[in-house]
């Protein structure tokens, strides 16, 4: 498959490299110079603001190597990590059979619309009060945060991707006599793939966001616990080491995503 | 020919009197289709099913396959009401095959579906797919096939059920006119191989003539049988230079004599009235 060169994302690639590909040194160069500008900037916008308010690149790695020599990081990020995995996972067992229910069955389509409408463009948040109320404050009502804010999309997007299943292949399994529950697993379901994927990217970030949000707004804990705790008492520079980590862990979350993507749609990738 | 059987006397396919009109979502009156169709045929034969666009032939060609049923009328296969199966390969114009599968896998669709074995199914896509010349191309996605590959893919998705008919949808009316010559004589030495009832919708009236033993042609709006001809060229057709024989020049000047007619005094086609020796002429006819 890749042969030491990476296709490069853009349609308009074509400057770097040769014939619109990078070579991995190119982009491990390209890759260490951005962040390395990012760093400078930083450093700079630090200086100018004062620490006070936005602690250096150094105070920032120092409270880093101070917070993980204490343990309380590792407790911090495994508490939110475990929030988030049983919230998506729990989206994920949901939409994707619901999704697949109202595609298939018109009419179940045709009865939960308008309910899937108005709570995907509702501000999850505003449920906030009434999980505290049935689930209290504890993993139950933060995992469940969680999991609203990933189902939607999800949901939705196995939806369409269902629905808008190629009717000519439909029609070809059909004239070699292949039976609706054929139909369904061997043409429909790997149409709507590519949507369904979409579907969990979009809901990985949103269950990362709301893992926050529930930290915040329920028992303090976890890495959203911190942030509260380091920003309340402008703590800055520990703030920012959180604040990092989140940004790790949403990269690592899309990255994984972005693996299963590749296994599942090799047939996208063309080999030349 | 090499005819074989009982069969000769009763017809493989029997359409008679077949009616179908198709509802427009927001017009009072339908799509008359097909009216009052009426053919038969024979055993082993390769039939071309040709006329202007309207006049019903993709829609024929479905009910021979069994996904549609006529309003009024009866078409009978072996003498009974026709079901989609591997027994009717079906090759479409748009190709249809699955992009997330290996095109060895596209062509065990047809047995996939059917309970036969994993194992059975590699092998015998392997026979169909070495049979259309793309046996190294077994692992391949469709995306990196051309056109002409594709459907190779796809005729040997439909010769996988050993089907006893074959319908063919403009299989080559998406490929560049050198494949589809290519093409042609594949299609040829294939059916001399395979035998069985061919039936190929298709616009191009050289297509019909070169291949088939009988040419169906059809008026438009609503559809109509306008009249069957019979091609007499010796097969096997490949092997002497068939387009330039008198019989195929005069059979092609005739058709498509026909069909400019139809088209230029057909109202719902861009070319009504575009040629004016031709409408002077069917008015004429028409008195």
């Amino acid at each position: 498959m890749a042969t030491g060169n990476i296709q490069s994302g853009g349609i308009l690639g074509g400057a770097a490299g040769q014939g619109g590909r990078t070579s991995r040194l190119q982009l491990g160069t390209l890759h260490a110079a951005t962040f390395l500008l990012f760093l400078v900037v930083w450093w700079i916008l630090s200086i100018t603001v004062g620490h006070g308010f936005l602690p250096s690149p150094q105070d920032t790695a120092k409270a880093a190597v101070k917070m993980f020599g204490d343990g309380s990081l590792e407790a911090a990020t495994l508490q939110s990590f475990f929030s988030l995995f049983c919230g998506f996972l729990l989206a994920v067992i949901v939409a994707i059979p619901v999704g697949m229910a109202m595609g298939g069955i018109a009419i179940v389509g045709a009865v939960l619309n308008p309910y899937v409408d108005a709570l995907s463009s509702m501000p999850r948040i505003a449920f906030l009060p009434l999980i505290i109320v049935f689930l209290g404050l504890g993993y139950e009502a933060k995992i469940f945060m969680v999991f609203l804010g990933a189902v939607m999309p999800i949901l939705i997007n196995t939806y369409a991707g269902v629905r808008h299943s190629d009717g000519e292949l439909i029609e070809m399994a059909r004239s070699a006599g292949a039976g609706d529950a054929d139909i369904f697993r061997k043409i429909v379901l790997p149409g709507a793939l590519p949507h369904i994927m979409t579907g969990l990217r979009v809901g990985a970030s949103l269950a990362l966001i709301n893992t926050v949000v529930a930290e915040l707004y329920t028992a303090v804990s976890g890495l959203g616990g911190l942030l509260s705790i380091y920003g309340n008492s402008f703590r800055m520079a520990p703030y920012f080491v959180i604040v990092a980590i989140l940004a790790g862990m949403g990269m690592l979350l899309m990255y994984g995503i972005r693996l299963i993507e590749k296994r599942v749609m090799r047939w996208r990738i063309e080999r030349s | 020919m090499e005819s074989n059987s009982v069969s000769d006397e009763s017809p493989a396919i029997s359409v008679r009197n077949v009616t179908k009109t198709f509802r427009r979502p927001k017009a009072a009156h339908g799509v008359n289709a097909l009216d009052g169709v009426s053919f038969d045929i024979r055993a082993n034969s390769f039939v071309s099913i040709v006329g202007p666009s309207g006049c019903g032939k993709t829609t024929l060609l479905r009910m021979l396959n069994g996904l549609i049923r006529p309003d009024s009328g009866d078409v009978l296969v072996d003498g009974a009401v026709p079901t989609p199966g591997p027994h009717m390969g079906f090759v479409f114009q748009s190709f249809r095959l699955m992009p997330w599968r290996t095109i060895r896998s596209n062509v065990a669709f047809t047995l996939e579906v059917h309970g036969v074995g994993a194992k059975e199914c590699a092998e015998k896509a392997d026979y169909y797919l070495n049979m259309v010349g793309l046996r190294r191309f077994a692992h391949s996605y469709p995306a990196e096939l051309s056109g002409g590959m594709k459907q190779c893919a796809a005729l040997a998705r439909a010769l996988i059920g050993q089907p006893r008919y074959l319908l063919m949808d403009e299989p080559l009316a998406n490929l560049d006119a050198q494949t589809s010559e290519f093409m042609q004589i594949e299609l040829m030495k294939i059916w001399r191989k395979h035998r069985g009832v061919v039936v190929l919708v298709t616009h191009s009236v050289d297509e019909a003539v070169l291949l088939s033993d009988q040419i169906i042609l059809m008026n438009p709006r609503p559809g109509r049988v306008a009249e069957i001809l019979d091609v007499k060229l010796p097969h096997p057709r490949w092997s002497y230079d068939a387009r330039a024989t008198p019989e195929f020049i005069a059979m092609r000047a005739y058709l498509w004599s026909r069909i400019k007619r139809m088209v230029a005094s057909d109202p719902e086609s861009e070319f009504y009235l575009r040629d004016e020796a031709i409408v002077g002429e069917t008015a004429a006819i028409q008195g």
